[in-house]
């Protein structure tokens, strides 16, 4: 057997996926968890009544053993009171399903994990956020690289709309002004992505219903770090405050307005 | 039977390629080393495969080295050249996308000494010639450029290429196996210094390849032994194998312009259909300057693996560069070159057609596959519909 091979188990749940959806009210909790480096994104939504899952849907961006063992997971926990529901392991998850193929136990099975973040947030419900604020680390800290590439693949100002012609543009998000760079540069090259600290883009409504109409990529929670090349801009280092993971991105062009 | 639109992995052999081979397993079996007739016999077939392989590229017959495959030729082309030659200098320039064997090559020539410098591609994942020119050094000894993208299909300018590097007197290897049977590849026009076939991939046997090396380039052997192949590939040459990679050769030599021209309209075909019919969908790699028989996508929201899984479920085999199908679990290197992020490099599908394609597969498969998107989406928290 090849050892990417998965089980019958895995490929029925693959294929008929149970409690696919979402679920909202009062009594409904959602766990969030993902692996980005290796692609796999899980919500699993709880309705919870007498300390007990009464209700379960998931969603899953991800390979075939990270679909499967979502389904599975709904399977597992419907019905069980949350102290029960905590003790599902993600062995317990994986050897339900018949095993996962080695390389799959460690990152694309991540059910348990959903299940355990949304348990958590159900009992957590209704309290405040646990008082985080978000800060912008506003700039006169200049990005290493920034300098150097000046004029070079890094502006601060944009003369014609038409030099970004099939420039891979990121763009650090400073309000309305950069949404509305993004939207414009967009129809000059396929490739634009707008990189903010926040959860959220800090612009008008209107603008931000304009942005997803565009193939503009906009990156929550992360900011660049560094700006790489070789006389000109080739790629700048991302870092993602949510996972704390850094990665490379290939660009030509940063823009900072 | 799978309806198999994966020509990039694996191709069947010809049934013609078949029938050349078949004599010399029992008939004419002998060891080209050999003094006696059999042995004559067996360097007969071999010169003369020589020859014809040597004609498929435009180079002479002596400048063809046979190996085990393309990965065998790539490291004699890289570690032969740069062990060869480090008193010269001890800098290579490879680009971002080039095939796996190449990187891990690099890889391995830096842990012994030498500096590898790699070039990024645009977002079409073309090399810009400027960006090779301003990586190199009075160090520089070798640049390695594949002919075309083996995932993304893209076609490099390697006239350009080559004339950089002619003008500044540095050797050019060039891994020619995504390109070969597809595109006219002639050292005699595009002035490559070594340049890397394999049989498979002109539909001839797996396990045989060759390296082209221009008169007058030198390597050092990396398989010592009995000094076959001039003393650079030693080893019982795999006689049964290399006729069958020059029959190959030769019906490609024939039927080349007019495969390429039959792919290439169910290349557009594909990309114009997928296009148009399935939203926030996406072609990875250049819209012209691609290889006839590659059509690569992404799909937003969704996750190659899983899509392949669902194809298979429908009898077509493909291929992605998800990270999820691969042994390291990194997304395709290539994909990330271009400028995409992980999650939208793990959303894509290539589809490459080949010689025993045909209209009604293409059919099947387009029949299939905005069904699988749907439902694949319908599963994801990141699709959003509009």
């Amino acid at each position: 057997m090849k050892s990417t091979q998965y089980s019958e188990k895995v490929l029925d749940h693959f294929r008929k996926p149970r409690n696919v959806g979402t679920l909202e009210g009062e009594d409904v909790a959602v766990g969030r968890v993902g692996n980005p480096v290796c692609g796999d994104l899980m919500e699993i939504y709880i309705r919870v009544k007498d300390d007990k899952i009464i209700d379960m849907k998931f969603k899953t961006f991800g390979c075939g053993s990270a679909i499967a063992t979502a389904s599975m997971i709904t399977e597992l926990a419907m019905g069980k009171t949350l102290e029960q529901a905590l003790s599902i392991t993600r062995n317990d998850v994986a050897s339900e399903l018949n095993g996962l193929p080695p390389v799959k136990m460690h990152c694309s099975n991540l059910a348990a994990d959903a299940l355990k973040d949304a348990i958590k947030n159900y009992r957590s419900r209704g309290k405040s956020e646990t008082g985080v604020t978000q800060k912008i680390e506003q700039g006169i800290k200049r990005l290493t690289g920034e300098d150097d590439f000046l004029d070079k693949g890094v502006y601060y100002k944009i003369d014609e709309f038409s030099s970004f012609k099939d420039k891979r543009t990121i763009i650090i998000d400073n309000g309305d002004k950069t949404a509305e760079a993004a939207i414009e540069i967009s129809k000059y090259t396929p490739r634009v992505v707008l990189v903010t600290q926040l959860k959220d883009l800090p612009v008008k409504s209107a603008l931000k219903i304009k942005l997803n109409k565009t193939d503009v990529k906009v990156l929550y929670e992360s900011k660049i770090i560094e700006i790489k090349g070789v006389k000109t801009v080739e790629k700048v280092l991302i870092h993602d405050l949510n996972e704390d993971e850094k990665y490379e991105l290939f660009v030509d062009t940063v823009l900072i307005l | 039977m799978s309806i198999y639109l994966d020509y990039q992995s694996a191709k069947s052999v010809d049934p013609r390629v078949i029938q050349a081979m078949q004599p010399y397993f029992c008939k004419r079996f002998g060891n080209p080393s050999s003094l006696h007739t059999t042995g004559d016999d067996a360097t007969e077939a071999l010169e003369n495969a020589r020859v014809v392989i040597a004609d498929f590229i435009g180079a002479q017959a002596k400048e063809i080295i046979f190996t085990s495959g393309a990965t065998e030729a790539n490291n004699l082309a890289i570690i032969g050249y740069a062990m060869r030659n480090r008193r010269k200098g001890n800098h290579i320039v490879i680009s971002e996308i080039e095939h796996i064997s190449i990187h891990n090559i690099s890889k391995f020539l830096e842990k012994n000494g030498f500096v590898v410098s790699k070039v990024p591609v645009n977002q079409y994942g073309e090399v810009d010639v400027q960006k090779i020119n301003d990586r190199i050094t009075k160090d520089t000894i070798l640049v390695s450029v594949g002919w075309a993208n083996n995932e993304i299909g893209t076609i490099q300018q390697m006239t350009d290429i080559a004339t950089l590097c002619r003008e500044k007197g540095i050797v050019l290897h060039s891994d020619a196996v995504a390109a070969e049977g597809l595109l006219q590849l002639d050292v005699g026009k595009n002035l490559v210094d070594m340049l890397t076939l394999s049989s498979n991939d002109i539909y001839g046997p797996s396990g045989v390849g060759i390296l082209y090396l221009r008169k007058g380039t030198r390597v050092n052997p990396i398989i010592i032994g009995g000094g076959q192949e001039y003393g650079l590939r030693s080893g019982t040459e795999n006689v049964p194998g290399i006729m069958g990679m020059a029959k190959a050769a030769e019906i490609m030599k024939i039927e080349m312009t007019a495969e390429a021209k039959r792919l290439l309209n169910y290349r557009d075909r594909l990309i114009k259909e997928i296009l148009t019919n399935i939203p926030k969908s996406y072609l990875n790699g250049h819209p012209s300057r691609r290889l006839p028989n590659n059509a690569h996508f992404r799909f937003s929201g969704i996750e190659g693996e899983s899509l392949l899984l669902s194809l298979k479920d429908e009898g077509i085999d493909v291929s992605t560069g998800s990270a999820c199908s691969s042994k390291t679990l990194e997304p395709s290197h290539t994909l990330i070159a271009t400028g995409l992020l992980h999650e939208e490099a793990h959303g894509s599908l290539q589809i490459t057609c080949g010689r025993f394609t045909t209209e009604k597969d293409l059919d099947t498969f387009l029949n299939v596959i905005a069904g699988a998107v749907n439902k694949l989406r319908k599963l994801s928290p990141l699709y959003k519909e509009e």
